[in-house]
């Protein structure tokens, strides 16, 4: 009976009713748009930005992260690596070692008395070039030359070693592909760390501000220069899926066992980024709460005039011997009721929407940078909290706003509200 | 006591108005007994209504105490005051007070649910009472589908069919025209000799008042006698 006097009073205004499911309906459809899209887009964002250079989690010498110092080195990355290809979730990884030198460029075609006339302050990347591709595709980023070549030449420290060079970093140069180039700097071991080079490409990231400064010379080149033989500063470990980063995260710094490394998720070497992810996170938490509001608002209104127009019929339910309860039960029942017709047409709508927008998506015109990286187009995702989040909120809306009308209907007093009895 | 359906025992209710005490029922002293079919009449201001509502513990004396069936319901708590008026009070009103959503079955029905009246035994007692009021082919409409005179007759088995101890009427046949209401009166009192259950009416139609074994005259809140009811036909 309860059941039955619900669902025939939430049919009894129609066109109210109608009024009210579309503002639920619509509440619902944008909360879950909204999530798909911004999960959609910090997905592609992160994905984008951590497939590109950084890595989902990357292994250090313990403290490396807070005092990046020559040092602080993993000294048998290769067992490091072994180790990790046995984890599950693990696509590849990447050796690196980083270092800062000054570079001073001689103009291809000049003497080899030439002057260096320009000079920069860089910081070098020893890459594994296969590795590196296979993690990160590096190659693609080349937009003028070719790729380091894994030779054994490159470890040759006598032969005039090859580097790639940042866009912006070749423009502060004045270097192009083919120039030659000194590195200066500091090896490990004390002594001094310098070499010449050929510029073999140009690299663009897409970030002006790391391009400017950023040169790669491959791995072997870097241990031999800088006098860290078998060892690495860093390794970039991939993952296709960026659910299980944080699981993986602790997996591998579980398998580290007694090695003295650190194991970080992109959230914490990437701090600023995540950051900034974090703080649009909660733009879009403001951005449903204030969805949500509005249509608890609608529903209160609904629920509100509802009650007021029954008085008389809770007064005569009343003085038949209906409990308090019941009539609560009831009122709260016809909310929930408009609630989940709101779900389930919003939810076939959001389908629709964010099957669209996963699909096509939508072009960025123009281009919008975010931290330095360049979007051109923004895909939405359909995931779980698309529909379980604004179906919470949603219920939870109506569930709570009915409550109040609900209790003034129950005390309603069937004396006052029948004028006779 | 057991005799009588309804005692009531220096009843008063007093109202505030702007601060000041109006009252509307003054220390009444009454008593039905159980299968009458009284009518209680008087000017508007009267205290009918006040008293009815005292009387099937939809209002609380401001003193006094009130009986109904042996029970004293003006120190019920309003959960048992609820559960005692379901079991125990048919109600019929002047405007109908049917639930609209409801069919004329599950209207009638209403009570014995709440009561938690099986359902093979509710739908007996359905079909009974309502070929009793004439509407057993019109289980199945909406109240607004009956006219003004059905819709009473419904409201007529909702008050009966869970057998209650006494059916309070208020105004039953105001609006009505004299037609229905003579039938109507005629239907109740009919059920009531069937039945033996206790029927109370307030009201100013001279058809209840004629109809009725007794008439009690309510003024300024005070029962002012007894009135004959064949002086109304």
């Amino acid at each position: 009976m309860l059941a039955k006097l619900a669902w025939r009073n939430v049919f009894r205004q129609r066109r109210r009713t109608l009024l009210t499911l579309l503002t639920m309906t619509g509440g619902f459809v944008l909360s879950s748009v909204s999530i798909g899209w911004m999960d959609g887009s910090y997905g592609s964002i992160i994905m984008f930005f951590t497939n590109g250079s950084t890595g989902q989690i990357q292994v250090h010498g313990r403290g490396y992260l807070d005092d990046p110092s020559m040092y602080t080195t993993i000294d048998d990355y290769q067992a490091v690596g072994t180790a990790l290809d046995s984890v599950p979730g693990v696509r590849t990884w990447a050796p690196r070692i980083h270092a800062g030198a000054l570079l001073a460029v001689r103009p291809a075609g000049t003497g080899a008395g030439a002057v260096f006339s320009n000079s920069a302050a860089a910081s070098v990347t020893g890459i594994d070039p296969i590795l590196e591709e296979s993690a990160t595709g590096f190659s693609s980023r080349i937009v003028e030359g070719e790729m380091l070549a894994p030779s054994a030449a490159d470890s040759s420290y006598s032969a005039v070693g090859r580097m790639i060079v940042g866009r912006q970093l070749a423009i502060v140069l004045e270097a192009s592909v083919g120039d030659s180039l000194v590195l200066l700097s500091q090896a490990a071991d004390g002594g001094s760390a310098d070499r010449k080079y050929v510029i073999s490409g140009i690299h663009s990231t897409g970030n002006a501000d790391q391009d400017r400064s950023s040169c790669y010379i491959t791995l072997s080149d870097a241990q031999l220069l800088f006098a860290l033989e078998g060892r690495v500063h860093e390794i970039a470990v991939m993952t296709d899926n960026l659910g299980i980063v944080d699981g993986l995260t602790d997996e591998i710094s579980a398998l580290m066992g007694e090695r003295d490394l650190d194991v970080d998720s992109w959230k914490t070497f990437a701090r600023e980024f995540y950051n900034g992810m974090k703080a649009d996170e909660t733009q879009l938490r403001i951005t449903i709460f204030i969805i949500v509001l509005v249509a608890a608002m609608g529903v209160l209104n609904t629920i509100l005039m509802m009650v007021l127009e029954r008085r008389r019929e809770f007064g005569v339910m009343k003085a038949l011997g209906t409990r308090p309860g019941f009539i609560v039960r009831m009122i709260v029942l016809e909310a929930n009721i408009m609630g989940v017709l709101s779900v389930l047409a919003g939810a076939v709508i959001s389908t629709a929407v964010l099957l669209y927008l996963s699909r096509h998506g939508l072009v960025m015109d123009p281009p919008i940078d975010y931290g330095g990286t360049v979007f051109r187009e923004m895909i939405a995702t359909i995931n779980p909290a698309c529909y379980y989040v604004p179906a919470l909120c949603v219920l939870l809306t109506a569930s709570t706003v009915s409550i109040p009308p609900a209790l003034k209907a129950a005390h309603t007093r069937a004396a006052k509200t029948l004028r006779t009895v | 006591m057991n005799e009588d359906v309804i005692v009531t025992e220096g009843v008063e209710k007093t109202y505030e108005d702007s601060g000041v005490p109006v009252p509307a029922v003054r220390g009444i002293d009454y008593r039905l007994a159980r299968g009458e079919f009284t009518a209680i009449i008087g000017p508007s201001g009267s205290g009918k209504t006040t008293f009815l509502n005292l009387i099937a513990g939809l209002d609380t004396p401001t003193s006094g105490k009130v009986w109904l069936s042996g029970r004293c319901i003006s120190d019920m708590s309003g959960r048992d005051l609820s559960d005692f008026r379901r079991d125990n009070i048919g109600f019929i009103f002047q405007a109908y007070n049917l639930l609209p959503v409801l069919t004329v079955e599950e209207n009638v029905e209403y009570i014995m649910l709440l009561q938690g009246v099986p359902k093979p035994e509710r739908h007996e007692r359905v079909m009974d009472i309502l070929e009793k009021v004439g509407l057993a082919g019109y289980r199945d409409r909406r109240p607004l589908r009956l006219s003004g005179g059905q819709q009473q007759r419904v409201a007529v088995a909702r008050a009966m069919v869970s057998n209650p101890s006494l059916v309070i009427a208020d105004e039953p046949t105001a609006n009505l025209d004299s037609q229905t209401s003579g039938e109507l009166l005629d239907m109740m009192r009919r059920l009531n000799e069937e039945t033996g259950m206790t029927f109370l009416f307030s009201t100013h139609d001279e058809i209840v008042m004629e109809r009725a074994r007794k008439v009690v005259v309510l003024r300024d809140g005070r029962i002012d006698g007894n009135a004959d009811p064949e002086d109304f036909q």
